[in-house]
């Protein structure tokens, strides 16, 4: 609990880097696995296994193998009772943790919108059907919504570290990353863990669908021809620290976050402002935060979920303040993540400052009429990437960017 | 960075308004129990619930299909901004941040959506409920009436959830741009929850909650909001908001608090307002009270007001800095007379306190606490 209390730290804005990251989601098991199947640019959206959607117009998702998720971990009885969320959770805090020893984080900041909201489903299920309850205490244990990032924290960290679940709808893990990035910047903290997870679950696909916003075709970010959103799941980790502090102890630096935006637009409890707004502002805020103009950023990993409203609203906030700066929304190849999404997509705009190279908007045909934007179609394509952009909206009218600086840039 | 208490707004099974509630509080006043059943089931549970009376002047539109919790949470984030005399305008929106505190979020909505899919099929699932299920509606409806457009957070957890939010507000009033930061906790009773709370042994089916008896009977679940208006200034200060910590195992959990403890009684402590609800927490509460504050005058409200989890927190922190403000503790209802601590067993004087520990342990693995000070 070395907190700082030091008001000289406190009164300078700290650089903050990444020392570690990990991610599980449809694009594969680990940083590596997910560059490929970035590069690849892979559609990872397959037929729902895990609940009924005959009911749905939507039928497809990205999901994560279980088979996969299971493997390697602990096979005693208490990890078998642990929700698949964290199980998610698990794998990418181990990914992350092998890269970063002597990483003692003072706090975790961690976004989700539901927890292990499946578990939720069984008892209520259950209840309702007369079915077997004999399961229900380990149900309603590993269901609230903060026992994924505790449960990792336990299996991989082995410490009790205290920890923040933010649930700001879909802008949950970029509000996440976001805040543990000022905790470090602030000074008030070295080392935060942040990141995100959810897992797939009925209640969720079954609203989204109701809503109709999710789509039976192909998920199409920014198309003229777009449907709607394909849901997904996942859960990435990135370690935060101090950027003076992680070099002085030879910590690998992967990249540093420099700035951070948040609104809220009011405007309605599902839909944004149609004027834009709210991400313009998120944006802007992202843009003053790190001290830097439009001009510097040289990628954008949209929100771009291919509803008609969000694509529209975000593609006129961007290009009310960019010109021609490559964009991309990543949920065409792995869905929507929702509290796993922000986190995730901060992970490929790491890597996309890593390799080099910018992620593809796959299943792309041709651009809105409406909007002037410069996609990253269909395949992925070598550049030179100092800065990134990640943007995330949410229910409610919580809109949030994070700003990524490639090290040495 | 010290931060001060500007407001404070309560809704509670006891009534609503910080002023009546306390009165009732110290007249050894408890909620009344109602039952609440569930078509599917034979089980009948006791809750705390909050009247409508509080919640009809509420008549923003955001709140017309609205579920209890964010009605609840309006109007006790309304109370804490009059009760401070700040009206958000367009000057001043941004500069006014917004941390809302949940556990189960609008669980009665979330229910209802869900039996509608398992009784009779995802065709007759509602597009109007379903935005309602979401954690972050009440903190969505009450931003919109009051037209805060920068952060707005909404926490989650378990009962030390309140406490991480306030956590949380000192983190984000580090910004120097921010002048308040409201801090809202809420929470609405159910059947379903009381169902899994008993199923998972922490509930009982009838009142009263009975804490720190050695017989751990359970809880009895209450509804309602607190909300608090921290800014730079005011009588009383939030000299630290731990960071807390999470424990793994229920017999980890006083060591955890302990550590906690310590960090928060530098100095001398007048009095703890604890979170003993009935259940093991209580236990784990008490070990830690002996060994670090053995003398100090410990109140918890919960046998009066419930266990509100998600509003719990909040309603600590205002029960705590009324009490500091009124130098005066109520009396611990139905507490066992046997136990080693000091409990405020009657009204109890406070006539030269100057500081108080908020102490919350939630029953799924997390722990907060908190130290106010008069300034």
């Amino acid at each position: 609990m070395a907190q700082l209390g030091s008001s000289t730290r406190e009164n300078i804005p700290q650089r903050v880097a990444v020392v570690a990251a990990g991610v599980v989601s449809p694009l594969g098991f680990g940083l590596t696995e997910t560059a490929h199947s970035l590069r690849k640019a892979k559609d990872c959206v397959t037929e729902v296994t895990r609940f009924s959607v005959a009911e749905c117009r939507c039928k497809t998702a990205g999901q994560v193998s279980d088979d996969r998720l299971l493997a390697g971990l602990d096979k005693g009885h208490h990890a078998k009772r642990l929700h698949r969320a964290s199980h998610m959770m698990i794998h990418a805090l181990r990914e992350a943790m092998a890269q970063a020893s002597k990483f003692e984080p003072e706090l975790s900041v961690i976004g989700t919108t539901s927890g292990g909201m499946s578990y939720g489903e069984h008892y209520y299920r259950s209840l309702c059907q007369s079915g077997d309850l004999r399961h229900a205490p380990t149900w309603i244990s590993n269901y609230p919504a903060q026992k994924p990032a505790i449960d990792a924290q336990d299996e991989v960290l082995g410490v009790s570290v205290p920890c923040q679940i933010i649930a700001n709808a879909c802008a949950s893990g970029t509000n996440a990353i976001g805040h543990a990035f000022e905790c470090v910047r602030s000074g008030r903290y070295q080392r935060v863990l942040t990141g995100g997870y959810d897992a797939l679950s009925e209640l969720v696909f079954t609203g989204f669908d109701s809503l109709q916003a999710s789509t039976p075709e192909k998920c199409r970010p920014f198309d003229r021809r777009r449907a709607g959103m394909v849901l997904g799941e996942g859960a990435a980790i990135m370690a935060l620290e101090n950027l003076d502090i992680a070099r002085k102890r030879g910590a690998p630096v992967l990249a540093e976050i420099i700035g951070y935006g948040i609104s809220t637009d009011n405007f309605h409890i599902t839909q944004p402002n149609p004027s834009g707004v709210g991400p313009q502002q998120a944006m802007e805020r992202a843009l003053h935060s790190a001290n830097i103009s439009p001009e510097d950023v040289d990628y954008i990993n949209a929100h771009g979920t291919a509803t008609t409203f969000n694509d529209a609203v975000e593609g006129k906030a961007i290009s009310a303040l960019f010109d021609g700066v490559p964009v991309s929304s990543t949920k065409s190849m792995m869905g929507h993540s929702l509290g796993a999404a922000g986190a995730v997509e901060a992970v490929v705009c790491l890597l996309a400052l890593q390799e080099q190279f910018l992620p593809p908007n796959i299943n792309f045909g041709a651009l809105d009429n409406d909007l002037e934007l410069n996609i990253v179609a269909n395949e992925s394509q070598s550049a030179t990437v100092h800065t990134a952009l990640s943007n995330s909206f949410g229910f409610g009218g919580t809109n949030a960017s994070v700003l990524m600086r490639r090290i040495g840039a | 960075m010290s931060l001060a208490i500007a407001g404070m707004g309560l809704v509670t099974p006891l009534g609503s308004g910080v002023d009546s509630v306390w009165r009732r509080l110290l007249r050894g006043e408890e909620a009344s129990a109602t039952t609440i059943s569930e078509q599917f089931a034979d089980r009948p549970y006791a809750v705390f619930r909050v009247s409508e009376s509080p919640l009809t002047g509420l008549a923003h539109r955001r709140l017309r299909r609205a579920s209890l919790i964010s009605r609840f949470a309006a109007a006790a984030g309304l109370e804490a901004l009059r009760s401070a005399g700040i009206k958000v305008d367009a000057q001043n929106a941004e500069r006014i941040a917004l941390i809302f505190a949940v556990s189960n979020g609008g669980v009665i909505y979330t229910s209802r959506f869900y039996r509608d899919i398992v009784e009779t099929g995802a065709q007759s699932a509602s597009p109007l409920l379903f935005p309602e299920t979401v954690f972050n509606a009440p903190a969505s409806h009450l931003a919109a009436i009051l037209g805060v457009n920068g952060t707005t957070y909404t926490v989650v957890g378990d009962g030390a959830v309140g406490l991480l939010a306030v956590k949380m507000a000192e983190d984000v009033m580090a910004n120097k741009a921010l002048d308040y930061c409201l801090v809202v906790g809420t929470e609405e009773t159910d059947w379903l929850l009381c169902d899994a709370y008993r199923r998972w042994r922490l509930l009982r089916l009838a009142p009263p909650i009975e804490p720190f008896s050695k017989r751990n009977r359970g809880m009895i679940l209450g509804e309602g909001a607190g909300a608090i208006l921290l800014g730079r200034t005011g009588p009383i200060a939030i000299e630290r908001a731990h960071p807390g910590g999470c424990y793994e195992k229920r017999a980890e959990a006083d060591e955890i608090l302990k550590r906690m403890l310590k960090d928060l009684n530098q100095t001398e402590t007048d009095f703890v307002i604890s979170s003993a609800n009935g259940t093991f927490i209580d236990h784990a509460e008490e070990r830690a009270l002996e060994q670090v504050v053995p003398d100090t005058i410990i109140y918890t409200a919960k046998p009066a007001l419930g266990e509100s989890i998600g509003a719990s927190g909040l309603w600590q922190v205002i029960v705590g800095a009324h009490a500091l403000h009124c130098r005066e503790l109520p009396p611990v209802l139905h507490a066992d007379q046997n136990i080693s601590l000091r409990l405020s067993c009657s009204r109890t004087p406070l006539s030269d306190a100057h500081s108080a520990i908020i102490l919350s342990s939630g029953i799924n693995q997390q722990v907060a606490g908190l130290r106010l000070a008069l300034r």
